[in-house]
């Protein structure tokens, strides 16, 4: 093939990747951010009747006023149920990955494959293993009651009357077991990048187990931590599986309200003011993560 | 470290497993299990005979098939979509091109229930009666993005003299593509396609609604709380887990990085 | 009447979306399109689907088949033919109309030629004009539909529906679980079954039952007498008295034993005491409520007359007898109860109060009255607020 002029070649370089971006961006734009900013209007408009689909823009800020009302407390609960279950992984996790990456030696790999593979199981079918687990004749119940801590847990409110499923319990453990890869992950990677004679260095100063965990191990897996938290608050906030089989109603996080409003109540532009309330939140969230490092940081699994 | 603290951590670890596998071991053991009745949630006593017909539950196994399709579908269209992404965002310094990396990872910071309303309430404006096509459009979506970036990681992280040199040699771009790029591309390429299969798999929350009348097996799912849980479910879900596991196995490389 | 979309709603709703870009009209109206197309399986809705008579139900509401005993749809398809497609995902009334409502709503027709749903559902759809009459000429059985059941007050002129099976709403409890008869509403508020009782997502059952308790006439609900019934229906959920708000999944917390005592359906209840003999239903002193499941043809369905034939073939006295030993509902059609009598095996179903109720039942029973446009609203609302909210 002959070769092109070099000014021909320059022109070709400028279009082509265009030609490559284009049906990507296509998807994008007409499934992502249109139907996104589609939000905007209806979230200010209202419907014309009760079951018909047509709705009229009337700059009704009143939608917003009305959900912040009838939903805040149960905005206020998901991003506390997605703190707690992030708090309650990370306590689970960071060991973990410690363990993993410092004292794994050559099953490192396995270990990190038995992170990820119970993903491989639906969450939904996690969560009808999880009522079996914590229904009130299971065997986690079953198990407290022979330890004698059935009341102690009562007072702390882990239990509820004597029960665990459907209650914030149920939701945040089943949270948990669904954000814990991603959390282990990102912690794994970061403290891979730790130089294992970092610590051999740290030692031989007599820097003491606890010394050169704080100088040493802490700092350096910190964007890791950071990584994690994002991923898994993210779909913690907004999940409609836990709160819904395993939590009662007084456990229903904000996604279960915008989908009852939108798939029951028919009530689309009260829906729409919700999410887009919370994706705010959520891009706030991520934003303060971010801080004005670019996406390469974002973590992605 | 100390021994005392290595028990600890070692501990720890199990507690961890422990809270991640309780779950999985429930499911593989209930497929074991002779229900009384229409909810397999119970133990009641062991039997083989769930595993004697794996499949014999026919509107589980069809909305298994349907979802299989779809997610196949879904995964290679963001595949094809989202490499040429990555393709021209790590080969050519284009205009605009963090804007368009940062418009690939929105979608990755928004819950699914954003996502969900979003195009539910595209497809009803529009007038697109909610089916397969209207899932296959949602997974590719939010496949895409994730096809995208982790092959433009792969490509970023692969030395281009490479596919130069070639040309020195005489290859056409395209050749050179061909016989140096893709080869070297296709563990990405195939990890990429695992994971957006599996995301697709299992995405419930965008598939209720936008699949009208169309079953897939996450939608399934949820009605059998409503209906009846046979223990086919537990049986499926223990096979696919069998599956995916053998095929982690063979795809993972001899000595993979982490 | 079927409610026109104005051409000027959609172009406004595609200008919003689209913000002024005009590529982005292009993109929907080429993705409605590929709907379209011949890869036209993508249509959920509507498209004749080659023949086959479509019909969508609540889950576990026929008999089904066992090897050697094919269940109704198959025996229907082996007796006419008719190739049948019997799907049953009414899992919930509300979100089936959610999800028929953009393609009604558009004049478009469904995928289904006759849907089950309830009666003040039937209701609502008749008032939007989003089914059609029923082509009862050729339905001759529909003679054998029991006389309370006709002109109906949700379709007064028998025009639009059919009953497929009626039932009651009551309380199903597990008397090892509760250690004692329930004899009233009042029973399901007892501190002792603290957390252990779930009631209906079903306005209609649950606040009927609690309206009838607090003796206030349901065949005129209004919204004042109505209070009381959703304050103390809000505070049981506030105070964790209240488990769950369920559809047809109080039946698995009822086996596993997460529910002592629940507001359930008889049928239900019926079949589960065959797995689980310590169950029991009432009907409470204060009463029971009554109510309907009906067919219904959407508007524009296609395989009219095959569906004819179905609703005929089911009001056969015999093939009714079979669905109603099957599901152990209240059976719409006369004749039913002398053929169990006559089969020992299905004998002492005659005798059961819950499918034939007496004279003293019956009085007990109550039909929920209409609510009308604005104030079902309402009522839905407030009632959402403390079920889902």
């Amino acid at each position: 093939m002959p070769r092109s002029p070099r000014a021909e070649a320059d022109r070709r370089r400028r279009w082509w990747p265009w030609l490559l971006l284009a049906p990507g961006l296509i998807w994008l734009i007409g499934l992502y951010v249109l139907p996104l900013l589609g939000l905007v209007p209806l979230s200010l408009s209202e419907p014309v009747s009760r079951f018909g689909l047509e709705t009229v823009f009337r700059g009704r800020v009143g939608n917003y006023a009305e959900v912040l009302q009838a939903y805040g407390p149960i905005l206020v609960r998901s991003f506390g149920f997605a703190l707690i279950a992030t708090a309650l992984g990370l306590v689970l996790a960071y060991p973990l990955a410690f363990a993993i990456r410092f004292h794994g030696g050559r099953w490192k790999s396995l270990l990190v494959g038995l992170v990820v593979l119970p993903s491989l199981t639906s969450y939904l079918v996690r969560a009808i293993a999880f009522t079996s687990l914590l229904g009130d004749s299971g065997p986690v119940l079953n198990l407290v009651a022979s330890l004698g801590l059935t009341g102690w847990l009562d007072g702390l409110g882990v239990l509820r009357d004597g029960r665990l499923l459907n209650t914030p319990t149920a939701v945040i453990l089943g949270l948990t077991n669904n954000l814990l890869p991603f959390l282990v992950l990102p912690l794994v990677v970061a403290m891979e990048r730790i130089d294992p004679r970092l610590l051999e260095v740290a030692d031989d100063l007599h820097a003491g187990p606890l010394r050169s965990f704080t100088q040493v191990v802490w700092p350096l897996s910190l964007p890791g931590l950071g990584a994690g938290i994002l991923l898994s608050l993210i779909p913690a906030a907004g999940d409609v599986v836990n709160p819904k089989f395993l939590g009662g109603p007084n456990d229903r996080m904000i996604a279960n309200a915008i989908e009852t409003l939108l798939l029951v109540q028919l009530q689309a532009p009260r829906a729409a003011a919700l999410t887009l309330v919370l994706m705010a939140l959520i891009t706030l969230a991520v934003l303060l993560q971010l801080r004005g490092r670019g996406v390469d940081d974002l973590p992605l699994p | 470290m100390t021994r005392a603290g290595g028990w600890l951590l070692g501990i720890w670890s199990a507690l961890a497993y422990g809270l991640l596998y309780a779950p999985v071991v429930v499911t593989v053991l209930f497929s074991f299990n002779a229900p009384r009745g229409r909810f397999n949630l119970i133990w009641q006593g062991f039997t083989l005979e769930n595993w004697r017909h794996p499949l014999r539950d026919q509107a589980l196994t069809d909305a298994f098939l349907t979802s299989l399709g779809l997610s196949l579908a879904a995964a290679l269209l963001a595949l094809l979509l989202g490499g040429l992404m990555a393709l021209a965002l790590s080969r050519a310094r284009v205009r605009g091109g963090r804007s368009i990396e940062l418009l690939l990872a929105l979608p990755l910071t928004n819950p699914e229930i954003v996502v969900a309303t979003a195009l539910l309430n595209l497809f009803v404006g529009i007038d697109l009666p909610r089916g397969p096509l209207t899932l296959v459009l949602s997974h590719s979506l939010f496949c895409l993005s994730y096809a995208a970036l982790t092959l433009k990681a792969r490509l970023a992280g692969f030395d281009p003299t490479l596919e130069l040199a070639a040309q020195d040699l005489g290859a056409t771009p395209l050749a050179a593509f061909r016989r140096v790029t893709l080869p070297l591309l296709v563990p990405g390429l195939l990890a990429a396609t695992l994971l957006c299969f599996s995301l697709s798999f299992d995405d419930y929350v965008i598939s209720s609604f936008t699949a009208g009348e169309t079953v897939i097996l996450p939608l399934y799912l949820a009605g059998a709380f409503q209906r009846e849980i046979s223990p086919q479910i537990q049986v499926l879900s223990t096979l696919v887990l069998l599956v995916s596991v053998a095929a982690l196995l063979l795809a993972s490389p001899r000595k993979g990085r982490l | 009447m079927s409610m026109p979309v104005s051409p000027r709603g959609r172009r406004a709703f595609l200008r919003r979306l689209a913000g002024g870009a005009a590529g982005a009209v292009v993109l929907p109206s080429l993705l409605q399109a590929c709907g379209r197309g011949p890869g036209g399986s993508a249509t959920s809705g509507g498209g004749d689907r080659g023949g086959e008579l479509v019909i969508s139900s609540f889950p576990l509401y026929i008999d089904p088949g066992q090897p050697g005993a094919p269940g109704s749809v198959e025996r229907f398809r082996k007796d006419t033919g008719i190739n049948l497609r019997y799907v049953e995902d009414v899992n919930d009334v509300r979100q089936f109309f959610a999800r028929i409502r953009p393609q009604l709503a558009s004049g478009q027709p469904l995928a289904q030629d006759l849907v089950v749903l309830t009666s003040w559902m039937a209701e609502r759809l008749i008032r939007l004009g989003w089914v059609e009459p029923l082509p009862l000429a050729e339905v001759p059985n529909a003679r054998h539909l029991i006389p309370s059941l006709r002109n109906p007050s949700w379709d007064l002129q028998q025009r639009f529906s059919l009953p497929w099976q009626t039932g009651i709403a009551g309380i199903a409890y597990n008397i090892k679980a509760t250690g004692r008869e329930l004899r009233s509403i009042d029973d399901l508020f007892d501190p002792k079954l603290k957390g252990r009782v779930s009631a209906l997502l079903e306005m209609r059952d649950t606040m009927g039952l609690l309206m009838l308790a607090d003796g206030k006439d349901i065949s005129m609900p209004t919204w004042e007498a109505a209070q009381p019934s959703f304050d103390r229906l809000e505070k049981a959920r506030r105070d964790g008295q209240i488990r769950r708000f369920t559809g047809n999944d109080y039946q698995n917390d009822l086996l596993a034993g997460n529910l002592a005592a629940c507001i359930g359906w008889s049928g239900d209840v019926a079949q589960l005491a065959l797995e689980q003999p310590d169950l029991r239903f009432l009907v409470p002193e204060s009463g029971g409520m009554l109510w309907a499941d009906l067919m219904l043809m959407p508007k524009g369905a296609r395989h009219r007359q095959e569906a004819a034939q179905w609703m005929n073939w089911v009001y056969e006295p015999v093939e009714a007898a079979r669905i109603a030993a099957a599901v152990q509902y209240i059976s719409p059609v006369q004749g039913v109860r002398e053929i169990l009598a006559k089969d020992p095996a299905t004998a002492a179903l005659a005798r059961n109060p819950l499918m034939f109720p007496d004279a003293a039942t019956r009085q007990r029973l109550h039909i929920f009255g209409p609510l009308d446009d604005q104030e079902e609203a309402r009522w839905e609302e407030r009632f959402a607020q403390i079920t889902e909210g």
